[in-house]
Order: structure tokens, then C-alpha cells, then sequence
């Protein structure tokens, strides 16, 4: 295997084009416990801690964030960049497995990898983040959304790397939380739940609910949002939302709970989760 | 068969220049021990769970396991080894040692790696966030208790310079 530390964009773009089965190596948190584990056997490893323009967490005058795909989580746990409905971003980030991984793993790793049990990814959706790409044709954006195709895949081409999370303001009025079930601190998620809402005058007038580990990829639903919106936040609408969601689910049995048990226990985290982020002021 | 590419890297622990031949995959674990004899910092799971191959990377706490050496050079890295001459390192191996917080002592390097990246941070952690700070270090004999008092003591002495 061999391994390059190049210093510009357009250099990694090459070298990953050069390789039939190079990876991108961001913090290797995930990527390195996998070599180890004898699980992947790329001929290449392009690392790229040498870019710097990947780093950081920049502020816009809109009030939207662009967070650099190799910044990592203990950069966005502690941040102090984030708006009322970005915060969701620092709430998903200080949850991630423990601080001498949230030193090294990044974002743009996290997202890359796709595990749909991961905090980031969710919390991204619920965030209305976009994502940008670069590779050989250039640069292009998406939503974050349609990045994750399916589990651990995502819409990145050979030769393209995720260079930024843009996340918008999102309403001033925001409320939101992150509510991670697992069984142990620091585990990966058996499913996640996050919230933003905006609530005016008693009525909640904008949402986005988004389930990790519900699928093979994060999971939100307009029609989930739409039944929380129009009126105050109540037993009856955040029963509406969780029985859409309830259509979309579809968990996996694994070793951390069953698709049955997860099935059971959504409607209760989800309502757990949207109580917690409308009774913040 | 042909042997496998080696890449020249100086790595700079303790504070020395140490320069190895190793390759592309090997990870700052395996150097550590393998070739520079720094047989501290423990292989326990070699998936970045256990945390007991944890040392400092340019002051942050960080598993050795899942850093690849060949992407160090430029680093500053400290382990149980150098740690001692840390002055805060210093204290919190003394801390344990005085507390008796010490079972089996396989996970102990990482935990005192762990404490000093706290202690360095804040001179007086209050308890929620001793057990955060070790929330990735586990002790398989289970004798977390006596760690957390040690780090409690500390912490409520203000161990700071």
C-alpha cells in the first residue's frame, strides 16, 4: 500500500485517479480500526491532513457555516460559530464515541464513511446541510440528503472528495435537539433522533425530523415535518409525524438491537426528542 | 516475493528525533513498540476502543492504534514513557499512586494519558467530566473507582503550576 500526504485539492483529485482502489484518508478513526481489522485493502491511501483549506469552521454573513470536511468533532462540539438551529451540529457532536476520537475523527470522514448509525449524518439532515464535492469535473454541491445512497455508500465518483458541509441559518425562532439511544456511552447509535422546530407564539411553524439508524441511511420525511407544523406541539401531532416516519423505517437486526425492537421504540424517542427541543427556550 | 515498500519517517517522541524505517500501513502503536522498544502504550483491541494505546499527538489525547506513523512527522508525540516529565503527567501518575488506583496496570498508560489531556485543559474538572474524559478507557479488571477518586483528589487540591 502506499501512502501520499499531498498539499492542494487538484493533487489529491490526481492521485486518487492514479490507484484502482485508493481511499481518502481524513482522520482515520474508522478507516485505520478497519485496515486493522483486515476488513479493506486499498493499494493507495491519500491523506489529507496536509490540505489546509479543509479545516475550519467559517461563519457567513447569511449566517450560514461552511465546516471544512477534515475539521474534527471536538472542533464542532466546542464551537461557538452555531446558530439556534445549527446547534444541533455541536449537541450530535459532543455525543460521538469519546474525546480522544472526537480529537482525530472529522466530519467530512464521518459523512464519507456513510454508517447510518453515525451521529453527524442525522443531524446533518434534520440541518438541511448541503454538501460539497470536488473531483475531476470540479466542483459540485448536494443535498445532504441524496449524498447517502444506501448503507455505507454515497453519491462520490471515483476521484471526488468532500471538501465542506454548508449548513444554513436555518429560523431564528429554532429549537433542537439530539437524542441518541445506545447502550453504552461513546457506542455507535441502535437509532438517533434529531430536531430542529421553530416555535412563534405557542405555534410550531417549521420542522425537520430526521432518523439515524432506522435504514441504510438517514431518514426524513416532508410529510412527518408538515404534520408537526401549524399549531402547538401536541400528543396528537407528534403521533401523526411518528406514524409517517413509522412507514419509511427500515431497520436492520444487528448486534446492537433488532429491526423489531428499533420499529417499537422510534415512536417514543422520536417523541422524547421533539418534547426535549420544543420545551428549550 | 517481493518486500513490501519501507518509507523513511522521523518521528519525534518524548521530545527526541527518532528516525524509522517502516511501512505505509504501519500504525504509531506497532512503531512505538516494535521498533523504538516503547512498550507502554498496550495493544488491546487495535480498534480504537479500548484506549489503552492512547498517547498525546500534538497535545491531544489520541489512539496510537488508529494513527498511522507515516503521517506523523510533523507531530509532537508524548507517551506514558515521556509523560513523567510532563509537570501536570507528573502529578497525575503520582495521584494514582498514592490513590492505589492502579489493578492489573494494563490500561493505566491511557488513563494517565487521558487525565493529563484533562488536567492540562482545567485545572479543576468536577466529576462529570473526569468520567467524560475517561469515557474511552476501560479498565477490565473494573477498578474504576479508585482512578475517579485519585482524579477527584487531584482536581479539588488544584493541582495547577
Amino acid at each position: 500500500m502506499k501512502l501520499h500526504l499531498p498539499e492542494s485539492l487538484d493533487e489529491a483529485v490526481a492521485l486518487l485517479q492514479t490507484y484502482e482502489e485508493a481511499r481518502c484518508l481524513a482522520g482515520g478513526q474508522t478507516l485505520v480500526a478497519m485496515l486493522n481489522a483486515n476488513l479493506l485493502f486499498p493499494d493507495a491511501l491519500i491523506g489529507l491532513k496536509r490540505i489546509k483549506s479543509l479545516d475550519g469552521i467559517e461563519r457567513k454573513a447569511d449566517g450560514a457555516v461552511a465546516i471544512g470536511a477534515m475539521t474534527p468533532h471536538r472542533a464542532i462540539a466546542e464551537s461557538s460559530q452555531f446558530g439556534a438551529a445549527q446547534a444541533i451540529l455541536g449537541e450530535a457532536a459532543r455525543g460521538i464515541a469519546h474525546p480522544p476520537i472526537r480529537n482525530f475523527g472529522t466530519i467530512g470522514g464521518s459523512i464519507a464513511h456513510a454508517d447510518p448509525a453515525a451521529d453527524l449524518p442525522t443531524a446533518l439532515a434534520a440541518a438541511a446541510a448541503t454538501v460539497e464535492i470536488y473531483g475531476p469535473k470540479g466542483a459540485r454541491t448536494v443535498p445532504v440528503e441524496d449524498f447517502f445512497v444506501s448503507y455505507l455508500t454515497t453519491v462520490l465518483e471515483p476521484g471526488e472528495i468532500v471538501t465542506c458541509i454548508h449548513v444554513p441559518r436555518g429560523p431564528d425562532a429554532a429549537r433542537c435537539a439530539y437524542y441518541k439511544l445506545s447502550r453504552i456511552a461513546g457506542d455507535l447509535a441502535i437509532l438517533s433522533v434529531a430536531v430542529v422546530v421553530a416555535i412563534q407564539d405557542g405555534i410550531c411553524t417549521e420542522a425537520r425530523i430526521a432518523l439515524g439508524g432506522c435504514g441504510p441511511t438517514p431518514i426524513r420525511l416532508t410529510a412527518a415535518d408538515r404534520a408537526l407544523v401549524g399549531e402547538p406541539i401536541s400528543d396528537r401531532s407528534i403521533a401523526r409525524a411518528s406514524e409517517a416516519l413509522a412507514a419509511e423505517c427500515r431497520p436492520f437486526d444487528d448486534f446492537r438491537a433488532t429491526a423489531r425492537y428499533r420499529l417499537r421504540v422510534m415512536p417514543r424517542i422520536v417523541r422524547r426528542t421533539i418534547l426535549s427541543a420544543a420545551g428549550r427556550a | 516475493m517481493t518486500q513490501p515498500e519501507r518509507l523513511p519517517v522521523a518521528l519525534m517522541v518524548n521530545g527526541e528525533t527518532q528516525e524509522v524505517l517502516i511501512e505505509a500501513e504501519a500504525t504509531l502503536l506497532s512503531v512505538l513498540r516494535e521498533h523504538l522498544q516503547l512498550t507502554g502504550s498496550k495493544r488491546g483491541c487495535n480498534q480504537g476502543v479500548c484506549g489503552a494505546c492512547t498517547v498525546l499527538i500534538d497535545g491531544r489525547a489520541g489512539r496510537s492504534c488508529l494513527a498511522l506513523a507515516a503521517t506523523l512527522a510533523e507531530a509532537e508525540i508524548t507517551t506514558i514513557e515521556g509523560i513523567r516529565d510532563d509537570p501536570v503527567g507528573a502529578r497525575v501518575i503520582a495521584a494514582l499512586v498514592e490513590g492505589a488506583a492502579v489493578q492489573c496496570g494494563f490500561c493505566t498508560p491511557g488513563m494517565v494519558i487521558a487525565l493529563t489531556e484533562l488536567l492540562r485543559a482545567k485545572d479543576r474538572p468536577d466529576l462529570a467530566e473526569i468520567r467524560d474524559a475517561l469515557s474511552g478507557n476501560l479498565c477490565r479488571c473494573t477498578g474504576y473507582q479508585k482512578i475517579v477518586a485519585a482524579a477527584l483528589t487531584l482536581a479539588s487540591n488544584g493541582h495547577g503550576e
